[in-house]
């Protein structure tokens, strides 16, 4: 006889939302405290873990000049990727905004980047910078532009310059799509307001425009950051991509290693040390944390 | 006169702009249909004849299995994940019930937590499960994406009336018929801005196969692509024949459905 399982009406919600929680505990939560755990002991994987306190956190914060350096090269890439892009996309989005025709067009277009995945971008800009048979190198020589092939990859700021061209070329149709949503948004009225008034096209566009999107801009310059902080598959794709020979960490003297590069080469990579890593990505959070409660702060302090 | 310099000045921007966002794809084009020895002589602008040669070159490894691989774990994890976030979206938009304010701030702080501080513990667990080395690694990981169950919860809050709910309840609906029957038609354009997002991402991941595989029969696209400089090592032809591959047959799925999937991919912005 089938017996007929009576679910009381109040346990639905909770029968419901079951899937999503048990699932992220086993999956995500979970991990994240053992990751945690593991931050507070010395552990190559193989041998016994030993308890070392917060030894790991206090020694890549005062020791580890590497992790530092992963921080600074971040902010440096992202200290002029995220204006540019932002600048670009909000100039892109306005032109646009004032054409009848192609919208659509150039929008889908410049949205390709932004799908593409980001081990090919790497990969494809390694071949674009590459010194003998590199895109640039030969377009350059052949113009005149350079006297002979330039080490592109091999060079501190060039390694960087490149880095940042990534950002920037992935991100632009975006920012500009975002930008195009949050202008459709303003009433047409503010506009006309503003035209009435004698304004001319560059002050509605800086007087009117801009302002009226700041909430956005604070948006897109904050998640670009945290975007940044989490950087690795491009970097890394560029000197693992095109030319298989020379594998380096963090580019020449180090100059592109990000957080998370650094993190990898600490757990998997160079080292194996699995509490060591863990500690750098626990570091890593709390600075995203911290960005994240900027974030927040300024919407609840707007929404005021 | 003025507005017009202005006009010209923005058209050729925006221009320049769209060829260097289009460049690296078509020059990944015109390159898989090159020779490779052919590739040095000059720069390749214009297509040449070698496509199928390639193409051969590339088919000839496990180049299909892969492309398999990453449809498996795309398709998986955006079914299971659009399942999981619509439930709890339903259940936190449209019940009262005690510790529903527990369950949503949990959802909310899950959002802030970057994967990657899971990894080593994520890794670990899989290991112990015996599944490194399988695709399920790459599928778990998104089976409760924090921003999916947000997203849909908003979505639900606002998309579905709450008296077609309850007259659906008065005419003897119960609530897993709710669900099925209300719920899911009603909220088809959050459910497609969360499968896109996390198609993408679960297509895109990179780091986490990078540390949990190595059988290269298990290989996903994003693997494949930071091996092909030792798989195909001088033939740089069929380097970019197979990163093209990778590539375009997304873009053009994107091309064709750009509207609802800009929408999509910006809906979680705007929002914010």
């Amino acid at each position: 006889m089938p017996v007929k399982l009576k679910i009381s009406k109040k346990m639905w919600p909770f029968i419901f939302a079951a899937p999503f929680v048990i699932s992220y505990i086993l999956f995500n939560l979970y991990p994240v405290i053992y990751s945690f755990i593991l931050s507070l002991n010395s552990w190559n994987g193989i041998s016994e873990k030993e308890f070392v306190g917060f030894a790991n956190y206090t020694k890549i914060l005062t020791r580890d000049v590497l992790f530092r350096k992963a921080v600074f090269n971040t902010f440096m890439i992202m200290f002029i990727a995220t204006p540019t892009a932002i600048f670009g996309g909000l100039t892109l989005a306005y032109f646009l905004f004032n054409m009848r025709k192609g919208k659509q067009f150039f929008q889908t277009i410049n949205f390709f980047p932004y799908i593409t995945t980001p081990v090919a971008i790497g990969f494809i800009f390694s071949y674009l910078f590459d010194y003998s048979g590199g895109y640039v190198n030969q377009l350059m020589t052949s113009l005149g532009l350079l006297n002979e092939k330039y080490y592109w990859l091999e060079h501190v700021w060039s390694a960087r310059g490149i880095v940042m061209l990534m950002i920037i070329w992935r991100n632009l149709g975006y920012y500009m799509t975002i930008y195009l949503s949050g202008m459709t948004a303003i009433p047409s009225e503010v506009y006309e307001a503003a035209r009435i008034d004698g304004a001319s096209k560059i002050q509605i566009f800086s007087k009117v425009t801009v302002p009226l999107l700041e909430n956005t801009t604070i948006f897109l310059a904050l998640t670009s950051v945290i975007g940044g902080l989490q950087l690795f598959d491009e970097p890394y794709q560029l000197y693992t991509g095109w030319t298989a020979g020379y594998v380096n960490v963090g580019g020449p003297k180090y100059s592109v290693l990000t957080v998370i590069w650094k993190f990898y080469d600490d757990s998997f990579k160079s080292n194996s040390m699995l509490g060591y890593g863990a500690a750098v990505s626990f570091l890593l959070f709390l600075i995203i944390f911290a960005i994240s409660l900027l974030q927040l702060k300024y919407i609840s302090k707007k929404a005021r | 006169m003025r507005t017009k310099v202005g006009k010209v000045l923005a058209a050729t921007y925006l221009g320049i702009v769209t060829i260097v966002s289009i460049f690296p794809f078509y020059m990944v084009v015109i390159m898989s249909t090159y020779y490779t020895n052919d590739l040095y002589k000059g720069l390749p602008i214009l297509p040449s004849n070698y496509f199928l040669t390639n193409l051969q070159t590339v088919l000839d490894t496990n180049f299909i299995r892969v492309y398999a691989n990453s449809l498996f774990v795309s398709i998986t994890a955006t079914t299971l994940s659009c399942l999981t976030s619509a439930l709890i979206g339903f259940s936190l938009a449209k019940y009262q019930f005690k510790g529903r304010n527990v369950i949503y701030a949990f959802v909310l702080s899950t959002m802030m937590i970057p994967t990657q501080v899971s990894l080593i513990g994520y890794v670990l667990e899989m290991k112990s499960f015996g599944l490194i080395n399988t695709l399920w690694p790459l599928i778990l990981t998104f089976v409760a994406t924090p921003f999916a169950a947000f997203f849909m919860t908003q979505f639900i809050k606002s998309a579905v009336p709450d008296e077609i709910i309850e007259s659906a309840r008065i005419d003897g609906c119960s609530e897993p018929e709710i669900f099925i029957k209300i719920i899911f038609p009603f909220i088809k354009p959050g459910t497609v801005t969360v499968a896109i997002l996390v198609f993408l991402w679960s297509w895109n991941n990179y780091l986490l196969p990078l540390v949990s595989i190595n059988d290269n029969s298990r290989y996903t696209i994003p693997l494949l692509i930071s091996t092909l400089s030792s798989e195909f090592t001088t033939d740089f032809a069929a380097q970019m024949t197979a990163v093209g591959f990778a590539v375009i047959p997304i873009i053009i799925l994107f091309a064709i459905g750009s509207k609802t999937f800009i929408e999509g991919l910006t809906a979680g912005a705007i929002k914010g």
